[in-house]
C-alpha cells in the first residue's frame, strides 16, 4: 500500500522535494502528486532577473521536466490552482478535476511580492493586478516585460533597495537600460548593512551607472505613457521619477492563505515545528518560503533562534532534502527510523552575496556595532561571554570596505564591498563559525596584488631548478668553473633538465657572471 | 666495453624516456670546457642515466629519475628469499624451500577456509605482462576472486567516471604533446610541477596565452605557474571541487557557451544536467567553495574561448578524485568538457593524469577485482568465454568479482576474509587509508608473502619475502598516461638471488597443479595478453615487441591488422550508440562526519583542521625507493606538516617545531612547515613517510560508492604543538651532505 503524498506548489523548493522523493516513488512506496499554479514546471526563480536582462535563457532555468516526472509515475498538475484543503477528509480540492486524497500534504507555496500601497495600484494584497509598465519580477512573464524594456534601452525605475532590487538594477544598467533605484533610508540594503558599507555600496552602484534616489518615500504611480502604462513614480516630496517600467522589489510575503483557510496556525508563515510538521497536524508539512519554523513549545531549544522565513532558497532546499528523507522513511513503513532521523540543523542567519558583474558585496549577520561603540560592544557580554570586537577597513575612494564583527574570534557579522576574495573567505568563515586569524589584516590582503601567486623570491641561494633541485649557488659555481651556456650548466649541474622552465633564469645567471660589474 | 639500453624511468606514469649506460668503458677523452661531473654515477652506482628525446619528456628528467640508478646496488637490496623465524627475524632460505612454503600456505588456507581465503594485492608499478599474469595466476592457480591492487587508491574514480561517460577509460585520450598548443588548460587537483615535472613543458603554450587555470586548495608549485599573467588559481575549500565544477558548468549553460551542435549529435542526457547545475549559480558556489564568483565566470569563459580557438583541455588529478564523491567529481569535470564539446574534437579534450608508472596498463588487464584482460568486465559472459578460451580452461573455472582494495584489506584475518595474502609492487602499510588498521590486518593473517626488492614497511610484516627484479634488470612493457605502450629494457644482469614475478608465478602454479600455462618469458606473456585483450576495450592485439622496438607510437586500441589510436573518440564514443553520456551529479547532502570529534584524550589546546595528503617532488609513492636515495632523502628527510602562519601563531607553533596531528584513528608527530601557500583551516602532510610520520594513520577508509576509492584529501584532524619529540620517535635531522 503506497502512501499518497501531495505537494502544493511547484517552485524550486518543491522541485527538490520531488527529485528527492523519486526513489520512493520508483520503489512503489509513495505515489506523488504535485500541483503548480504556473503553466511551467519548476524553474530557477533566483535567476529571473538574469533572464529579464537577457543574460540567460528560459531553457537554462528549467529545474524540473514534467514529462520525465510523469514517466516516473509522478502526477504533475500544471496550471492548476488548489481551491481548498479539506483536512477532515484528507483531500485537496483543485480548480479542476476531482479532489485528490492525501496521506501527507506538503505546502511549498512559496511567497509573493509585497506590493506597497501606492495610488494607481490595486491594493488587494492577495491578487494584485499590476497596471501596464509595472512588474514585481517574480515569474517568467515578468522577465519578458523587463527584457523588452532593457532591449529597448528604456528607463527602468526600481522601487526598493533590497538585494534583489539592486541585482536587477545593476544587471539592467549593464545591459543598457537607464536605471534609477528608489529606496528608503540613507543607503540601500537597509539594516542589513552598516553606514560605512552602505555608503561605499551606494557609491559603487553609481559608478556602475545606476542612479540612486535615497531617503525617498513613494506615494503613487502615474500612467501617462502613450499606451496608458506607467510613466513616473511619485514621491512624497512632490517630485516624480520618470520612467518606462517600474520594477517593484519590496520584499516577499509567505503565501499562507490556503493554510489559513484550512485552519492551520500561521504567523509570518505557516507555523511548523523543527521537523517541519504543521502545528497539531501530523499529516501536513510546510517547507521553503511559506514555512516558519517555530515549535508550539516556546521552550524548544532548537527553535530558540528561529527567525521566520528567510526568503532565501538555500534553507528551503535543505528542508526539502530533509523532509524527503523523512517522508520516504514513513512511506517505507520505517516509522522508528523516521523518528530517529537527526533534526534538521538550525539555519545560520542568511548571507547576502550580491549577484552582479561590476560590484562585489557580501553581507551577513549583525553589523550594527562600531569599533568605538562601547555600549554596543559590551551588550550581551555577561556570564563570561566575550564582548564583541569590530575590525574595519574603509577605502571609499577605491570602493573598498570591510567590517568584521566577532565574538570570541568568530564572526557575528560581516560586510565586504569591492573585495571579492576577502568576501568569499569571510562568508566561508561565517558559515563554518570558524575562528578568524588574530591578525585580521591577513583577510584584507587576500585581495592585494602581493597575494597573487608570484614568481620565486630573488633569493640568490634559492632553488632555481625545482625539478632537479639545483640552487642558484650551485649554478653560479658551475659558471665560475667555466660553463658558459645553458647546455653546459645543465650538463654540469642537471639544472634545467626537467621541465626546462628555468632556462631563462640560468641564462640570466650566466650573463650576470660575464657582464662587467656595475660600480 | 659499454652496454646501454633505451628504456623508461621506473617511477611515474609520464614514463620519461631514458638511456642507461654502463660506465665501465674507457674514460672519455679530455675535452675543452667544463669537466663533466659524474652526477648519477656516484661511486658504486652501476649505471649512468641520461634523459632521452621522447614526446612526453623531451629529454628531461626530474630529480627522481636522475638518481634512480643508485638503487640498483643499494646495500639494502634483498637478494635472497627471507623467512621470518619464530623470533621475528627474517633469515635467508633457498628458493625451493620458499616456493614450497608459499604453496603450502595457499593449500592450507584453501583447505581450511575455502579458495577466497587466499588474496592477492597488486600494484600499478608492475609491467603489463606481470599485471596480466597476476590476474590469471590469482584466478586460475589460486582459484580466488580476491585480487585487487593499489590503483584502487589512485585511478579508480576517474576510471569509473570515464567508463560511465565515454564507455572506455584511457587516462589521456590524446597524446600529451597535443596540450602544447592549447589556449586554455584547466587542471583540477593535480600538482604536476612536483609529481611529474617534465610534464610542465606541455603547459607552456597555455601559460603564454594566459590560459592555465589551476584548481588547488594549496598554492602548489603548479598553481604558482598561473602568476604573472599565466592564468588563474582557484583555491576552493577541500572537498568542494564538485560544487565548483557545477558552478563553472552553470555559467557555460547560462551564458550560452554550450556547443549545442555537439551536444545534439554526440551526447545524451543534456537536459538532466541543465536541471542539475541550475542550483549552482556562481555566487552560491562562492559561498560553498570560497572561490570568488567572478573567477568562476572567468574560468568558464576562458574554456569556451579556447574551445573555439586554439583548444581547451580539462585535466583531473587525485586532488579531486580521492574523495568519497570522487567519481561524481570526475563526472562533473567530464560533463563540463562535454558541454563545451571538448572530448573527441581535434584540438581539445578531457583527461585524467594517471599517477603510477604503469597505472594505465595496470588497470586494464585483470588486476582489478571486477575485471578480465582487455578492460573486460568479469561479469560479462562473452568476456568470460573469450578469456577462458585464451586460457584454455572451462569458463566456470574463472571466479566472479572480488572485493575492491579497501574492502579486501578490511577483510584481512576476518571470518570469511583473506587469511593468506600475496603482495606485489605495493607498500600497503604506508599507502593505505587507516594504515594502523591495515597493519593489524596483516598481523592477523595466517601467512603473508611480499615480493619486493627492499625491506619495505610491508615486507617487514611478511612471513616470507621473495626478492624480485628492479626496472633496469627486466624486459617488458608499460602503458603510459596517454595509453601508449612502451618497452622497458634491461641494462644490467640482475643479482643472482633475485627473480622475476613471472618466474615466481610459474613455479608456484606448477607446485599448485594449476590449469593453463604460465610463461616466465615476458614476450611470450605479452603475446598471450594480446590474444586475451583482442576485441576488448583496451585491445593490444596488433602490438608486438617488434613494433615497439622500431619506436612506433602504439596507443591502444590497436587491433590486429589495424593501427594505433593516438586520439580517441574522433568519430564516436565507446557506448553502443556512439554517444557520450552526461550524468547529472550533485554534492552529497551530508558528508561523512566521522572524525568531527576529537579522539578521547585530545589535549585541550588542540585545534581542528582539514587534512590534505599528497606528494613531494623528491619522493615517489610510499617512499620505499626514494627514501633510500641519499640525495633525495637529504633534500626531504622527513614529513613536515604544512600549516598557515596565522593558524600556527594561534598555537605558538613556529617553523620547524614538533607538532602532533591526531584523530580517532591515530597520531602523526612531525615538524611544522609554515607556509602561506595553504589555507588557514587546512593542513597538508606528504604520505611518503612511515611510522610516526605516516599520513595514512589519519585517513579514513571510507570509500566512493561507485569506484571504491578512499577519501584521502579531506579528513578532520586535531593539531597541537608538542614540547619535544616524544621518546622513540623518528624525527630525523637533516645532515648536510
Amino acid at each position: 500500500m503506497s502512501e499518497q503524498i501531495v505537494i502544493v506548489g511547484f517552485g524550486p523548493v518543491a522541485a527538490r522535494l520531488v527529485d528527492e522523493l523519486l526513489p520512493a516513488v520508483r520503489a512503489g512506496h509513495a505515489s506523488l502528486t504535485v500541483v503548480g499554479q504556473e503553466t511551467e514546471a519548476a524553474y530557477n526563480r533566483v535567476l529571473v532577473a538574469d533572464l529579464g536582462v537577457g543574460r540567460t535563457t528560459a531553457d537554462a532555468l528549467v529545474l524540473s521536466d514534467a514529462g520525465a516526472l510523469a514517466a516516473d509515475g509522478v502526477d504533475v498538475r500544471l496550471g492548476t490552482r488548489v481551491r481548498r484543503v479539506d483536512r477532515a477528509r484528507q483531500q485537496v480540492l483543485l480548480s479542476e478535476g476531482p479532489p485528490v486524497p492525501y496521506d501527507r500534504l506538503v505546502f511549498a507555496t512559496g511567497s509573493r511580492p509585497v506590493i506597497p500601497n501606492l495610488t494607481g495600484i490595486n491594493p488587494d494584497p492577495a491578487s494584485p493586478v499590476l497596471p501596464a509598465g509595472v512588474t514585481a519580477l517574480r515569474d517568467l512573464r515578468d522577465a519578458d516585460i523587463l527584457r523588452k524594456a532593457v532591449d529597448g534601452g528604456k528607463r527602468v525605475v526600481v522601487l526598493g533597495g533590497g538585494v534583489l532590487g539592486l541585482e536587477t538594477a545593476l544587471a539592467a544598467a549593464e545591459e543598457g537600460a537607464t536605471v534609477t533605484v528608489v529606496h528608503n533610508g540613507p543607503h540601500p540594503l537597509g539594516r542589513s548593512i552598516d553606514r560605512g558599507g552602505g555608503a561605499v555600496l551606494a557609491a559603487g552602484l553609481r559608478r556602475c551607472g545606476v542612479r540612486m534616489a535615497g531617503n525617498a518615500r513613494s506615494t503613487g504611480v502615474e500612467h501617462n505613457a502613450p499606451d496608458g502604462g506607467f510613466s513616473a513614480l511619485l514621491l512624497d516630496d512632490g517630485s516624480a521619477i520618470d520612467g518606462d517600467l517600474l520594477v517593484i522589489s519590496c520584499g516577499v510575503r509567505p503565501r499562507t492563505e490556503l493554510a489559513e483557510g484550512c485552519g492551520l496556525s500561521t504567523a509570518a508563515g505557516i507555523l511548523v515545528d523543527h521537523r517541519l510538521r504543521a502545528h497539531h497536524e501530523p499529516h501536513i508539512f510546510a517547507i521553503g518560503d511559506c514555512a516558519e519554523v517555530r515549535c508550539p513549545d516556546p521552550g524548544c531549544a532548537v527553535c530558540r533562534t528561529a527567525s521566520g522565513p528567510s526568503g532565501l532558497v538555500g534553507p528551503g532546499w535543505r528542508q526539502a532534502e530533509w523532509l524527503a528523507e523523512y517522508l520516504a522513511l514513513l512511506a517505507a513503513g520505517a516509522v522508528e527510523e523516521a523518528d530517529l532521523l537527526p533534526d534538521l540543523q538550525a539555519e545560520q542567519p542568511g548571507v547576502i552575496v550580491l549577484k552582479a558583474r561590476g560590484l562585489t558585496l557580501a553581507v551577513a549577520g549583525d553589523n550594527g556595532a562600531d569599533p568605538w561603540d562601547e555600549e554596543a560592544l559590551t551588550a550581551g557580554a555577561v556570564n563570561g561571554r566575550p564582548r564583541l570586537q569590530v575590525a574595519q577597513w574603509a577605502d571609499p575612494e577605491h570602493g573598498r570596505y570591510v567590517k568584521m564583527t566577532t565574538r570570541g574570534g568568530v564572526l557575528e557579522g560581516l560586510v565586504a564591498v569591492g573585495m571579492p576574495r576577502t568576501a568569499a573567505e569571510l562568508v566561508g568563515l561565517f558559515e563554518r563559525r570558524a575562528e578568524l586569524p588574530a591578525d585580521r589584516s591577513l583577510l584584507l590582503r587576500l585581495d592585494g596584488p602581493d597575494q597573487l601567486p608570484g614568481s620565486a623570491a630573488a633569493d640568490p641561494a634559492g632553488t632555481v631548478c625545482r625539478c632537479a633541485g639545483v640552487s642558484g649557488t650551485a649554478i653560479r659555481g658551475a659558471v665560475e668553473d667555466g660553463c658558459s651556456t645553458v647546455t653546459e650548466v645543465s650538463k654540469a649541474t642537471r639544472a634545467g633538465t626537467g621541465c626546462g622552465g628555468c632556462h631563462e633564469d640560468i641564462r640570466g645567471l650566466i650573463e650576470q657572471h660575464f657582464s662587467p660589474a656595475v660600480p | 666495453m659499454t652496454s646501454s639500453a633505451d628504456t623508461h624511468c621506473p617511477y611515474c606514469a609520464l614514463q620519461c624516456a631514458m638511456t642507461l649506460t654502463s660506465p665501465t668503458g674507457p674514460a672519455p677523452a679530455a675535452q675543452p670546457g667544463p669537466v663533466p661531473v659524474a652526477l648519477s654515477t656516484a661511486p658504486g652506482v652501476p649505471l649512468d642515466v641520461q634523459g632521452r628525446e621522447f614526446p612526453t619528456n623531451r629529454g628531461g628528467l626530474c630529480r627522481k629519475g636522475w638518481t634512480s640508478a643508485s638503487l640498483l646496488n643499494h646495500p639494502g637490496r634483498i637478494n635472497e628469499p627471507l623467512l621470518r623465524g619464530p623470533d621475528g627475524i627474517h633469515r635467508p632460505i633457498g628458493w625451493d624451500q620458499a616456493l614450497d612454503l608459499a604453496a603450502t600456505a595457499v593449500r592450507d588456507a584453501r583447505a581450511r577456509y575455502g579458495a577466497d581465503a587466499v588474496g592477492v594485492f597488486g600494484g600499478g608499478g608492475l609491467t603489463n605482462e606481470k599485471a596480466y599474469m597476476l590476474g590469471k595466476f590469482a584466478r586460475l592457480a589460486l582459484g580466488t576472486s580476491r585480487i585487487d591492487y593499489n590503483g584502487r587508491f589512485c585511478m579508480s574514480s576517474a576510471a569509473a567516471a570515464g567508463m560511465r561517460a565515454f564507455g572506455v577509460d584511457r587516462g589521456l585520450p590524446f597524446p600529451v604533446e597535443a596540450l602544447d598548443s592549447a589556449a586554455t588548460i584547466l587542471m583540477l587537483g593535480s600538482n604536476v610541477a612536483e609529481t611529474m615535472p617534465p610534464f610542465v613543458q606541455h603547459l607552456k603554450g597555455a601559460r603564454d596565452a594566459g590560459g592555465l587555470v589551476v584548481v588547488d586548495p594549496r598554492r602548489s608549485a603548479t598553481a604558482a605557474f598561473t602568476a604573472d599573467g599565466g592564468g588563474l588559481h582557484l583555491q576552493p575549500l577541500p572537498g568542494t571541487d564538485l560544487a565548483l565544477l557545477l558552478g563553472i558548468s552553470h555559467v557555460v549553460i547560462h551564458e550560452n557557451l554550450v556547443d549545442t551542435a555537439y551536444i545534439e549529435e554526440r551526447t545524451s542526457g543534456y537536459g538532466a544536467v541543465v536541471r542539475s547545475v541550475n542550483a549552482f549559480w556562481p555566487e552560491r558556489v562562492q559561498t560553498i567553495t570560497g572561490v570568488p564568483a567572478e573567477l568562476i565566470r572567468e574560468t568558464a569563459r576562458r574554456l569556451a574561448a579556447g574551445a573555439r580557438e586554439g583548444g581547451s583541455y580539462i585535466l583531473t588529478g587525485r586532488g579531486v578524485e580521492q574523495h568519497v564523491d570522487g567519481t561524481d567529481t570526475a563526472t562533473a569535470a567530464i560533463n563540463l568538457s562535454l558541454l563545451l564539446g571538448l572530448p573527441g574534437s581535434a584540438h581539445s579534450g578531457y583527461g585524467t593524469l594517471t599517477g603510477q608508472g604503469n597505472g594505465q596498463g595496470g588497470r586494464e588487464h585483470g588486476q582489478k577485482a571486477d575485471q578480465l584482460p582487455g578492460y573486460r568486465k568479469i561479469t560479462d559472459p562473452a568476456a568470460r568465454a573469450h578469456v577462458a578460451g585464451v586460457w584454455g580452461v572451462p569458463e566456470e573455472l574463472i571466479p566472479g568479482p572480488g572485493l575492491p582494495a579497501v574492502q579486501l584489506l578490511k577483510s584481512l584475518g576476518k571470518d570469511d576474509g583473506v587469511r593468506c595474502l600475496f603482495v606485489h609492487a605495493s607498500n600497503i602499510v604506508v599507502a593505505s587509508p587507516d594504515a594502523t588498521a591495515v597493519i593489524e590486518g596483516l598481523r592477523s593473517l595466517d601467512f603473508l608473502v611480499v615480493c619486493d626488492f627492499f625491506m619495505s614497511e610491508t615486507a617487514a610484516e611478511a612471513d616470507l619475502i621473495l626478492p624480485v627484479l628492479q626496472w633496469a634488470e627486466e624486459d617488458g612493457t608499460l602503458t603510459n598516461l596517454e595509453g601508449r605502450v612502451l618497452r622497458r629494457r634491461p641494462a644490467l644482469t640482475p643479482p643472482p638471488g633475485a627473480r622475476s614475478e613471472l618466474w615466481i608465478m610459474a613455479r608456484l602454479a606448477e607446485r599448485l597443479g594449476a590449469p593453463s600455462t604460465y610463461s616466465e618469458d615476458p614476450e611470450t606473456v605479452f603475446n598471450e595478453l594480446r590474444r586475451a585483450s583482442a576485441g576488448g576495450l583496451a585491445d593490444y592485439s596488433g602490438i608486438d615487441y617488434a613494433i615497439l622496438d622500431r619506436g612506433e607510437a602504439a596507443h591502444w586500441p590497436f587491433p590486429a591488422g589495424g593501427t594505433g589510436t593516438p586520439r580517441l573518440f574522433r568519430d564516436r564514443f565507446a557506448h553502443p550508440d556512439g554517444k557520450a553520456v552526461l550524468t547529472p551529479v550533485v554534492p552529497g547532502r551530508r558528508r561523512a562526519s566521522s572524525g568531527a570529534l576529537p579522539a578521547a584524550g585530545t589535549a585541550a589546546e588542540a585545534r581542528p583542521f582539514t587534512l590534505i595528503t599528497g606528494r613531494l617532488l623528491e619522493h615517489y609513492q610510499s617512499g620505499s625507493q626514494t627514501r633510500r636515495v641519499a640525495e633525495l632523502l637529504a633534500a626531504r628527510p622527513e614529513a613536515r606538516l604544512q600549516i598557515h602562519p596565522a593558524a600556527a601563531a594561534a598555537m605558538d607553533i613556529t617553523d620547524g617545531a614538533p607538532v602532533s596531528v591526531a584523530n580517532e584513528r591515530g597520531e602523526v608527530v612531525c615538524r611544522a612547515e609554515l607556509s602561506t601557500a595553504i589555507r588557514a583551516e587546512t593542513v597538508f602532510l606528504p604520505f611518503h613517510f612511515p611510522e610516526l610520520e605516516s599520513a595514512n594513520r589519519l585517513t579514513e577508509a571510507s570509500t566512493d560508492p561507485i569506484s571504491g576509492m578512499p577519501e584521502f584529501k579531506s579528513n578532520k584532524v586535531w593539531v597541537r604543538p608538542v614540547a619535544v619529540a616524544p621518546a622513540g620517535t623518528v624525527l630525523q635531522t637533516m645532515e648536510a651532505s
